[in-house]
């Protein structure tokens, strides 16, 4: 199954993906709330990361990104400590980048994923947290809240820090064994 | 474990409860713009009895809100805090002036415009919190839904947001099931036994059954909404969604002065350039 680039950097949309982004949203917001240790106000070591990096594998970049969004708005609403919209944003774009694993031929649904990708995988995931938390979220926070930068940057640097620290520590080995265990016909060998 | 949440599943018999989801998610998503976008607190002080009285109004679980609101005010004054610390004259940059009131040392002084600065953000902060909280427990999930819809909002993305509240008790269950069992079978979880990096490593072993058990739904609930025709049609109606009450027409007026305030302010801060963010009574 050959996808285009296009439908690589969207993903592919139909019920399953919705269905998909959906769950992923709810285990983000669940996960948020329950599954983290804090770090500082607003940011905590949450396993919560390793979700996008799952619905990526299976659906594509921007259900993931999705994912990791609305799931930052579903875990400020189940909370209730208010709405952060520009934390929701930049959990997108770092989302968006840990889903596009999928560009470099990994694909955890048919159980491909090497060393390579991961290695990949881990690049794209500091390169998604710096520009999510360090670019996008402080430039939001400035231009909504206008709020005192420097504390911004002490949060933006823990969750960079803390979300690229789950996404690669935590979310390869989960990405090994759900590729192992989407494996399908690997262990076969052509006959002649 | 539910419990703690703030979700509501059943409309409650409150005024605001009775409101449709679109007025509803108007007069929320109009509040927390025009709290974002001003540093005013002529506007902000109103907007907050507002939330005050609204809260009451749909007679909320005291002990649980009291204790939310508390942790909130906590957090936001750790965060004032740390504000201090890194720049303690940021009411010179502001409100544009600084009278010193007490003095630490040189660098550490209190002053009247930061003081005034931090009471105008915490206010505000604490506005658009309250109007947030009374929203989550005024709205179930398909309402929210509905009211998304009507603000043009795709439907596939509305039935994301609702689908997501309608798993999140299985999975809030599926989670609290797993943890127990993996605990009775040795993981320590305790933040005083294990060390931050074992507890990580500890969590990928509730993440994994979670993980597995839970987007094996996905092609259950994929094929019951395709099976029931989903997507087949550009648009779609919402059964939660009913005719407007009496509350909702009393209330268009009040929504179109939210968006004639929104733009008013707006306007004000384009024409009138004030020279500092922070509008204090003394300082012209």
């Amino acid at each position: 199954m050959n996808k285009t680039l296009s439908q690589k950097l969207l993903g592919t949309w139909n019920t399953k993906t919705i269905v998909g982004v959906a769950i992923g949203a709810a285990l983000f917001g669940v996960l948020m709330n329950y599954g983290g240790i804090k770090v500082t106000t607003n940011t905590s070591l949450t396993s919560a990361y390793v979700i996008p990096a799952i619905v990526g594998a299976l659906f594509g970049p921007l259900p993931a990104g999705l994912a990791a969004g609305l799931g930052n708005v579903v875990a400020d609403l189940l909370g209730g400590w208010g709405f952060w919209f520009d934390w929701s944003l930049g959990n997108f774009v770092a989302g968006y980048f840990a889903g596009l694993v999928g560009l470099f031929g990994a694909n955890v649904e048919e159980g491909v994923f090497t060393v390579k990708h991961a290695v990949i995988y881990a690049i794209l995931c500091i390169i998604g947290c710096a520009l999510g938390f360090g670019v996008v979220t402080p430039f939001l926070t400035y231009m909504w809240y206008s709020s005192e930068l420097t504390i911004t940057w002490i949060q933006a640097w823990a969750a960079i820090v803390s979300d690229a620290t789950v996404l690669i520590v935590v979310g390869i080995p989960l990405l090994f064994a759900l590729a192992k265990r989407n494996a399908r016909g690997t262990n076969l060998s052509k006959e002649d | 474990m539910d419990n703690k949440f703030f979700i509501t599943l059943v409309p409650g018999n409150t005024f605001i409860d009775k409101l449709t989801g679109k007025t509803k998610v108007r007069i929320f998503l109009l509040l927390i713009i025009i709290l974002t976008a001003t540093w005013d607190i002529r506007v902000i002080l109103p907007i907050l009895l507002l939330s005050i009285i609204m809260l009451i109004s749909i007679k909320p679980d005291v002990k649980k809100n009291v204790a939310i609101i508390i942790f909130v005010i906590l957090m936001n004054l750790f965060n004032l805090f740390l504000t201090w610390i890194i720049k303690p004259d940021y009411g010179l940059e502001m409100v544009g002036g600084s009278t010193v009131l007490f003095k630490f040392t040189d660098f550490y002084i209190v002053t009247a415009e930061t003081m005034w600065y931090f009471l105008v953000r915490l206010l505000k902060f604490l506005a658009s919190f309250l109007v947030s909280l009374t929203f989550i427990q005024s709205i179930t999930p398909s309402e929210l839904a509905a009211g998304l819809h009507s603000i043009k909002i795709p439907y596939k993305i509305c039935m994301i947001v609702s689908l997501a509240f309608r798993y999140i008790p299985d999975i809030t269950r599926d989670f609290t099931n797993i943890k127990i069992s993996m605990q009775t079978r040795g993981l320590e979880l305790d933040s005083r036994k294990s060390s931050i990096l074992t507890r990580l490593k500890q969590y990928v072993l509730i993440l994994i059954p979670l993980i597995i058990t839970s987007f094996d739904r996905v092609g259950n609930i994929a094929n019951a909404m395709d099976l029931r025709g989903f997507g087949k049609n550009k648009d779609k109606t919402y059964y939660c969604e009913h005719e407007d009450t009496k509350g909702d027409k009393m209330l268009v007026p009040f929504i179109i002065f939210l968006i004639l305030l929104y733009i008013a302010l707006v306007v004000y801060k384009a024409v009138y350039k004030a020279p500092f963010e922070v509008w204090a009574p003394w300082i012209q």
